[in-house]
């Protein structure tokens, strides 16, 4: 298993961000669903290694992130898309993807194979020598995405990788999720159900910083049958749960 | 585009790996405009001398070294904000070392090029209280990142050089405001050589504080 948790909470102050949460994942595309403020971004974020938990048991990568050489460990098999990226304007595609392959410690020699086969893999290859403040919103993204999967991670953690992204590239990128999923465990938190549906194996819903449902996409859509509101039946299997653990 | 198509942009006009890392990190810090602005505080400090805007060797002739010292100090403080965030935080062994080489060498050129904008004029105090004041007021510039944010670390020095301005008029001192200090005190360069080990160790481990989720 690359991810292993079981009583994960993270406070932040008084807001319990994250409640309790357990959770087992090997490779393939895992889904994170839930309302604003449910938490999935305090465990992405836990996943991640950037914040520590406040309590519970977390394994990733088979290795204690509370350890300082087993966190760099799990650091070299990481990739992380944040929720809002961050970027240094004057870099260019190329300069921004080959910074994080250094720092991932990719060996030297792999670099520049390394850097094009992610840019070209999530379709910036016309634009992999354009500064940065001259991309759009998308294809900032799709940068970020590329600095993800530069290391060609075991775990990768993607929160909103398909904000930004016309129709067109995001039937594209569902299809990188399967092949990135069929090594890697790739963990997306997002909004849109219908990006679950096509890529995710597995789909977890948050509510109030607990898993309120794991399982298949058919499954949760099995739950919205008769009950839910939404015009997609993943949409009704969603408020269906949120429904249900509301009441 | 291919791997070798990119391979002369990437692999980096033959640098080596290490090199490339550290040139793009010093890039994205925005170091190259930071030795400019340090260049810049040097020319200043070297005109104030030239034409005799600081007059006399008492206290009140240390006040404008010192602005120009703080400002130094902030100039590097500022570097430490990381325009990547938490993507940067969670690579591998490297973004310390990356830190700590930033800072020392930045601190060395301030260091070296307001000494050199002293030359060939007298600084009140002499060259070790400018390393001296340079050197704490540094420490006191990471320690405010390190606590604030790299946005807001010119808040430590900013706070520091009003209270050492008015030790400064008041002729109040004690270690720990090491400028109002003579330049040979010993606890003013141990209290300033803390601060500075201080900030040093604070940005390296732990970096600027990331205030982008809060």
């Amino acid at each position: 298993m690359n991810i292993e948790i079981s009583g994960l909470t993270r406070r932040f102050g008084r807001a319990q961000a994250v409640a309790g949460v357990d959770l087992e994942a090997g490779p393939g595309v895992f889904g994170l669903l839930g309302p604003n403020g449910a938490g999935k971004t305090s465990l992405l974020r836990m996943m991640a290694t950037v914040i520590p938990p406040s309590s519970g048991r977390l394994r990733l990568l088979g290795r204690d992130p509370g350890s300082q050489g087993q966190r760099r460990e799990i650091r070299r098999g990481l990739g992380y898309l944040p929720q809002t990226l961050g970027y240094y304007p004057g870099f260019t595609v190329v300069e921004f993807v080959e910074y994080f392959a250094l720092l991932k410690e990719v060996p030297p020699a792999r670099v520049p194979a390394a850097v094009a086969s992610a840019v070209e893999r999530v379709g910036l290859g016309d634009r992999a020598k354009a500064k940065l403040r001259n991309l759009s919103g998308g294809m900032l993204r799709r940068a970020g995405i590329a600095q993800a999967i530069v290391n060609e991670p075991r775990l990768l953690l993607l929160d909103e990788p398909t904000a930004g992204l016309d129709p067109e590239q995001r039937v594209t990128f569902r299809t990188l999720l399967r092949d990135l999923g069929e090594q890697a465990t790739v963990v997306v938190s997002t909004h849109l159900v219908e990006d679950v549906g096509a890529a995710c194996g597995r789909v977890a819903l948050m509510e109030k910083g607990r898993i309120a449902f794991d399982g298949t996409p058919a499954e949760l859509i099995s739950r919205g049958v008769g009950h839910g509101t939404g015009d997609a039946p993943l949409e009704r299997g969603y408020s269906a749960v949120l429904q249900q653990v509301r009441s | 585009m291919t791997a070798a198509d990119l391979r002369p942009g990437v692999a980096g006009r033959s640098w080596p790996a290490g090199l490339r890392l550290v040139r793009l990190h010093l890039a994205g810090r925005q170091v190259p405009g930071a030795l400019a602005a340090l260049a810049g505080c040097a020319v200043l400090l070297r005109c104030a001398l030239h034409w005799h805007w600081i007059q006399g060797s008492g206290p009140s002739a240390q006040q404008l070294p010192l602005l120009i010292e703080s400002a130094a100090a902030m100039i590097i403080a500022v570097t430490t904000r990381s325009p990547f965030g938490e993507v940067e935080r969670a690579t591998g062994r490297w973004l310390p070392w990356l830190r700590l080489g930033t800072t020392l060498a930045l601190t060395a050129a301030a260091a070296g090029m307001l000494a050199a904008g002293t030359v060939p004029a007298h600084l009140p105090g002499g060259d070790l209280a400018l390393l001296r004041n340079v050197a704490g007021l540094v420490g006191v510039g990471l320690l405010s990142a390190a606590v604030l944010g790299g946005h807001l670390s010119w808040v430590g020095p900013v706070g520091y050089l009003g209270l050492a301005e008015v030790a400064l008029t008041s002729a109040r001192t004690t270690p720990w405001i090491w400028p109002a200090c003579p330049p040979h005190d010993h606890a003013a360069a141990l209290c300033a050589t803390l601060a500075f080990t201080a900030g040093t160790l604070a940005i390296t481990w732990r970096g600027a504080r990331d205030t982008t989720h809060e």
